[in-house]
């Protein structure tokens, strides 16, 4: 029985969205196990394009490509595999904070945290903290992720997190912030427990923040 | 003195060197873009204030969407001034935004700022732009001050109001200023009105041009809008600049981002000129590419400057002043890679003809101001500024008369055609052109620090003019009222 796995690895490095997607087709008609299409096929090829977007030998369009040819991927055999056997790596709440409404960077890193394996629920923009619970109160994610490009809009992030101490949610989420005028020491002073300065250690710092 | 013996005809000068990113066609067919955009795709404006005015104004609304007839946005183009004059804070005319006028400065919020005594990267502190005004003031080619970076130890929402406060205290030179929201306006013009002696001094012989920032592509913010709005109602005239990043928030062609960049500073110019016929307008703004393996927005790449003087072919062309950008970098440290960097913005956006200079001194893709920068950008300003004058051809300075009166093999260092002329040679104040010997007498230092030197000998020698107590009283009332509102709002 032909698995296509290697194959479907390589389209996704290459960004080939139709032949991945022609390929899974193939591989689930000749009965390969979902589960193992993605651990072996897509995940994979992913993988290696996120260690070569380290390397600095893939830029970023490149890795957007991949990312869309896998999920094109995946999208075919969801439907085959119960939702808690699909494989994830973990469930990330996202959202530009409130007064704010700069979501260039922040839907890149929804973009490389799901081209990681995680499960992107993206508010969007002009978040305030009430947005954020409830969002953690329908999807119960690992980790929400906020983003600022401004002095101002930055210090809406504390709000939320206050208020998920308020709502005794705070040791149950991780929160991650990040955005032009974000710093470590800043994570630190309003008491989140992560800060990523670009998009591509956002998906490191969430398989952190998870482990 | 010899003349010339024939009759001249049509005779074409090139008092300085020519730059001219795009041809008028060229610039026809961006602005011809942006105007498509603006009709067919439009914007998405966050303000109620700003929609009622679009509506009322003839455009197309449809929740938040705006699109624009482009007869109108014709009709705010040809109705914004041509030229701005903006006066120093003594009311003395000293920048004409017009024609290819170049005016060099700084630029504003920066996250961090480089400490010039102990070279630590930190968030800048009220004191940072005490001391970025003073260097500011002590520089020659340093027309106008921004903050140099967002003040972070005061009241968080009126750093604004603080560092324009530390700006008047600290040098006379014009302003150009951002406010987080409509309340800090009002602030900060009512501080400049006090320093010009009224409201309609100040509006009369402007030296602040107010600053505002749009969300491109093609979105809005409430604040950025009101503010071009409010400037408009003040008539104090306005930067409006959209950032715009090829391949992030415009398309990964240049000609694209152009008309990207274009289209939403047309967007602000029409509710200014729909607000006020006539309110002082100047487009432009940060317009460069994002790099595809850092994701930063590149503020040294070599796109930055074709991207800058092609809008300002543009702006040119529409005859609006242009805001445009030099003397910055993608480094985090004074090093080969800054000095390249800031000197073929400097020179490209001066030959390009753009009125206003913004972001000397910045560095590390304008997450850091750095104050060293913006002294060697003076220097490298010097040499471009001499660049710019060009190569002047006449008959005293063809001076064939005193070459043929010192005639073959002789010299001409004591004459007096010498004498006359040559402080038109530009004179170097850092770069270093001494001998070995006389270098090495001096202790061997490199361009970084002699840069430093002269930073920290600005910073504690400098002595800017003082306003007199009165003003700097009224001042201070204006910040604690800004507080007590402030305050209440918590």
């Amino acid at each position: 029985m032909p698995n296509y796995y290697e194959e479907i690895s390589q389209n996704v490095i290459t960004g080939q969205l139709d032949r991945v997607k022609q390929l899974t087709q193939q591989a689930i008609g000749a009965g390969n196990n979902p589960v193992e299409i993605i651990n072996q096929g897509l995940i994979p090829g992913m993988s290696v394009v996120g260690a070569r977007f380290k390397a600095g030998q893939m830029y970023v369009p490149e890795v957007l490509m991949s990312a869309r040819a896998m999920n094109a991927g995946m999208d075919l055999v969801k439907p085959l595999i119960l939702s808690e056997d699909i494989p994830s790596a973990g469930k990330v709440v996202l959202g530009t904070v409130k007064g704010d409404l700069h979501d260039i960077g922040k839907n890149l890193v929804g973009m490389m945290l799901e081209s990681a394996g995680f499960t992107v629920i993206n508010v969007g923009v002009d978040a305030g903290p009430e947005k954020f619970l409830q969002s953690i109160k329908e999807h119960q994610p690992g980790v929400i992720g906020m983003s600022a490009l401004l002095t101002t809009t930055m210090l809406a992030m504390k709000d939320t997190i206050e208020l998920l101490k308020e709502e005794g949610l705070r040791d149950k989420v991780k929160v991650m912030i990040g955005g032009a005028p974000i710093s470590q020491d800043f994570a630190d002073e309003i008491g989140a427990d992560g800060f990523a300065p670009d998009a591509g250690s956002a998906a490191d710092l969430c398989k952190k923040l998870l482990a | 003195m010899s003349r010339s013996q024939y009759v001249r005809a049509n005779y074409q000068v090139n008092a300085t060197p020519q730059l001219k990113m795009l041809s008028d066609d060229q610039c026809e067919n961006v602005l011809n873009g942006a105007l498509e955009v603006l009709e067919r795709t439009g914007a998405e404006i966050h303000s109620e204030k700003a929609l009622e005015i679009f509506r009322k104004g003839g455009c197309w609304v449809d929740g938040n969407m705006v699109r624009f007839p482009s007869h109108l946005v014709e009709w705010a183009i040809r109705s914004a001034p041509s030229r701005i004059v903006i006066s120093n804070q003594k009311g003395e005319r000293t920048m004409f935004l017009e024609g290819q006028n170049v005016y060099y400065g700084p630029g504003p919020t920066n996250t961090y700022t480089i400490d010039p005594f102990t070279g630590e990267r930190r968030r800048a502190k009220k004191s940072d732009t005490v001391r970025a005004a003073k260097v500011i003031d002590a520089l020659p080619n340093i027309s106008f001050a921004m903050d140099c970076g967002t003040v972070m130890d005061v009241t968080p929402t009126l750093s604004d109001v603080h560092a324009f406060q530390a700006m008047l205290e600290n040098t006379n030179k014009p302003i150009i200023h951002w406010g987080f929201g409509i309340d800090q306006y009002q602030d900060i013009i009512d501080m400049a009105a006090a320093v010009a002696g009224g409201l309609e001094a100040l509006q009369r012989d402007p030296f602040i041009l107010l600053y505002s920032e749009s969300s491109p592509p093609l979105r809005h913010s409430g604040e950025a809008i009101d503010k071009a709005i409010f400037a408009a109602k003040n008539n104090i005239p306005i930067v409006y600049t959209p950032c715009t990043f090829s391949g992030g928030v415009a398309p990964a062609t240049m000609a694209a981002t152009l008309v990207i960049a274009v289209a939403d500073s047309l967007v602000g110019l029409v509710a200014g000129q729909l607000v006020r016929k006539g309110s002082g307008f100047v487009m432009g703004g940060l317009i460069s590419t994002m790099d595809m393996s850092s994701t930063i927005l590149s503020y040294g790449a070599a796109e930055l400057s074709l991207l800058s003087a092609g809008l300002t072919a543009v702006a040119r062309y529409m005859k609006i002043p242009m805001f445009s950008t030099g003397g910055c970098s993608d480094s985090k440290v004074i090093d080969t890679q800054m000095g390249i960097e800031a000197a073929f913005s400097i020179l490209i956006a001066g030959l390009s003809g753009a009125n206003l200079i913004h972001d000397c001194g910045y560095m590390e893709y304008g997450a850091t101001s750095s104050l060293d920068l913006m002294t060697m950008d003076d220097e490298i300003i010097g040499m471009v500024k001499k660049i710019l004058g060009g190569v002047l051809v006449d008959d005293e300075h063809l001076a064939l008369d005193i070459i043929d009166k010192v005639g073959p093999g002789g010299h001409y260092l004591a004459d007096d055609h010498t004498m006359a002329h040559f402080r038109e040679f530009w004179a170097p104040t850092l770069i270093n052109r001494l001998r070995f010997d006389g270098w090495k007498a001096e202790g061997s230092k490199t361009m970084a620090q002699r840069v430093k030197e002269k930073t920290q000998d600005i910073i504690n020698n400098h002595k800017p003019e003082q306003k007199p107590e009165s003003v700097l009283k009224e001042i201070q009332a204006i910040v604690d009222r800004a507080e007590a509102r402030e305050a209440n709002k918590r």
